[in-house]
């Protein structure tokens, strides 16, 4: 096939115009919340207040100007990083979300990668061989992890682990208490293997497994069935039957046809990526896990609704960047999509 | 079907109409749709029977009696306010499944004419409503859901609006793929040129083909509408103590469960897990019946 790099140019345009345009709409969804559904000014002055002060309260959050003044201003403060002061933690949303952010991204990458490495090796096997043991396995168990709510899930790990095998430390944060770890990436298994101190490592691990596994049970069965269901169809086509008639060995065979699958099952993945950042926020609540859904749930119960919409802004642009990246890996794999799509 | 499981060939069963229950259990097996929908009907039942059933007040407190392990007195235990948790989890069916019932229907009565009239005239309307529901289909849900509830006002309205909305999506974007090869089709040419409206040709003669991929879709919306419900409910969002309720129920017994008292959780979720996953099979049940035209 041949390349053109005016065909890339234009691909790429258009996935990141889409993603411009996309986030422009989530802007406007989380302006319209925050600025029509809910009434900030009640909330900021109170249930005791007087005509007057209402007033400087419409005036001082720019509330009596036109509504695409008000849409501009939001813009730009969100452009400059500004998401707001929370009205519990008074410190700046963003900062926050800083020291948030990383808790999170931990624990959402531990449960990705448990899950694709359990997912994607038994899809493989049960789209191989459809009537063995190990397609129904994977039947039953990807209906299981979808059917399961996951902070029930958490609950019976730290019942069985904690409460009654004491395998496990109790399901407080991420560390053990006493442990010191100097932040690098904020990733406390990783900066604690920095650092050297293996004890510390251990305590974080021990922390980390138990939420990570909740995780990665409950979001991989999307991934476990678009692996065994591919793969079920590319066993069937026609250069797989080719290959086999050809007398070809089965590794070989398997090579061919694992090439097919690097599309849909790396889409998938990358949605379900996507999709953890804020899905891990009943987990979090289980375990207190200090992470971004946290924040936003003790917010709530706080009603200071800044932070939570900060963290909504947040996961769905992750989201929609993770989608955007994926489209574009699978580009990369596949000459096909850039010049079609 | 595949080819060489034809059943045998007769008159009778060529001209007769085969009913969707017949084809069901033939693609199915029948003890697989027997099994699943009895179950799922028992659930149903239990539901809508719940106060005329001999249990146990499911919202009377009972302080000297809290946290008392299952027995034969209280088959399920009962939870941290002493009341008995069988008979809450029972009464809980009707709250999770009126609502979750209740929001799917709202989303696919918006959801398909959407999705029906952007397949069928394209164009700008179809572009838009597109980007605009891939946007939604990015947004997190339980988050979003928490915001709005924080925003509009924590009601039991709200909820089932707000599970509705995610539901607006999921029918227009399946009916929308039922319509657009529809449009091309000598039939509906025909009713073009015989001059019928074009709200008439997309409501007549093009939605009809959607409904039997939309009731298939409806079992599976219904579970995850009851898992979102149940998730908002256990962050203590909708329906609250002591009206009874599996997330709230789950909620009350979290911080009992390292005491080693698992009852008081592990009952209810266990109750949601099972009508999730019966939810599920019934929906992959029906979804064998959509014929696939190519």
């Amino acid at each position: 096939m041949l390349e053109s790099s005016r065909q890339w140019c234009l691909f790429l345009l258009k996935r990141l115009g889409f993603l411009c345009i996309s986030l422009i709409g989530v802007s406007l969804v989380t302006f319209v919340v925050t600025h029509q559904i809910g009434d900030p000014v009640y909330l900021l002055v109170g249930p005791k207040h007087t005509q007057e002060m209402l007033d400087n309260m419409v005036r001082e959050l720019g509330l009596d100007q036109p509504l695409y003044a008000q849409y501009c201003r939001y813009i730009s403060r969100l452009a400059q990083g500004d998401l707001g002061v929370s009205r519990y933690t008074f410190n700046p949303v963003l900062s926050d979300i800083r020291l948030r952010l990383p808790a999170t991204l931990e624990l959402s990458t531990c449960a990705l990668l448990l899950g694709v490495l359990w997912a994607v090796p038994l899809g493989l096997i049960a789209g191989r061989h459809k009537k063995s043991w190990a397609a129904k396995f994977a039947d039953l168990s990807a209906r299981a992890g979808a059917s399961m709510p996951a902070f029930w899930l958490g609950l019976l790990f730290i019942f069985v682990f904690y409460a009654e095998l004491h395998w496990l430390p109790a399901p407080l944060g991420r560390i053990g208490r006493g442990f010191e770890v100097s932040s690098v990436t904020g990733w406390y298994t990783i900066d604690s293997l920095l650092a050297g101190n293996w004890r510390a490592f251990g305590s974080s691990l021990r922390h980390l497994v138990l939420p990570a596994l909740t995780l990665a049970f409950t979001t991989s069965p999307s991934i476990l069935l678009i692996t065994r269901n591919t793969m079920a169809e590319v066993m069937k086509s026609d250069y797989i039957r080719t290959a086999k008639s050809f007398g070809m060995p089965p590794q070989t065979i398997s090579r061919y046809a694992v090439r097919n699958l690097l599309v849909p099952v790396s889409t998938m993945i990358a949605m379900t990526y996507g999709y953890l950042l804020s899905g891990t926020v009943l987990v979090e609540v289980v375990f207190t896990w200090p992470g971004l859904g946290l924040y936003a749930v003790e917010a709530m119960n706080h009603s200071d609704y800044e932070p939570i919409m900060a963290v909504v802004l947040l996961s769905a642009g992750f989201y929609l960047l993770v989608y955007v990246l994926s489209d574009i890996l699978s580009a990369i794999i596949d000459p096909r999509i850039r010049v079609g799509g | 079907m595949v080819a060489n499981q034809l059943p045998e060939f007769s008159e009778a069963r060529l001209f007769t109409r085969r009913s969707l229950y017949s084809r069901m259990v033939e693609a199915n097996g029948a003890w697989r749709v027997h099994l699943n929908l009895a179950l799922l009907l028992a659930i149903l039942v239990l539901g809508v029977l719940a106060p005329l059933l001999p249990l146990q007040d499911p919202v009377k407190p009972d302080p000297l009696g809290s946290l008392r392990p299952p027995s034969s007195e209280h088959l399920f235990g009962t939870d941290t306010h002493g009341m008995d948790v069988f008979a809450r989890v029972i009464h809980a069916i009707r709250a999770d499944f009126a609502l979750a019932l209740s929001s799917v229907v709202i989303g696919a009565l918006i959801g398909a004419p959407l999705g029906a009239l952007s397949g069928y005239l394209g164009g700008w309307f179809d572009n838009f409503t597109t980007r605009v529901t891939e946007v939604f289909q990015g947004f997190p849900q339980i988050l979003f859901a928490m915001a709005i509830l924080a925003a509009a006002g924590n009601t039991l309205l709200n909820v089932v609006l707000v599970v509705a909305f995610y539901n607006i999506p999921v029918y227009s974007k399946m009916v929308r793929s039922v319509v657009v090869p529809l449009r091309e089709v000598e039939y509906v040419q025909a009713a073009k040129v015989a001059s019928v409206p074009t709200l008439g040709i997309v409501f007549r003669y093009i939605l009809p083909n959607a409904l039997v991929p939309v009731f298939s879709q409806l079992p599976l919306s219904c579970a995850y509408a009851v898992q979102m419900i149940v998730g908002l409910s256990f962050l203590g969002l909708g329906v609250t103590i002591p009206t009874p309720e599996w997330g709230s129920m789950i909620q009350l017994g979290a911080n009992q469960m390292i005491f080693g008292h698992w009852w008081p959780s592990v009952f209810p979720g266990l109750a949601l897990f099972l009508s999730v996953w019966l939810l599920g099979n019934v929906s992959d049940l029906l979804k064998s019946l959509v014929v696939r035209r190519s």
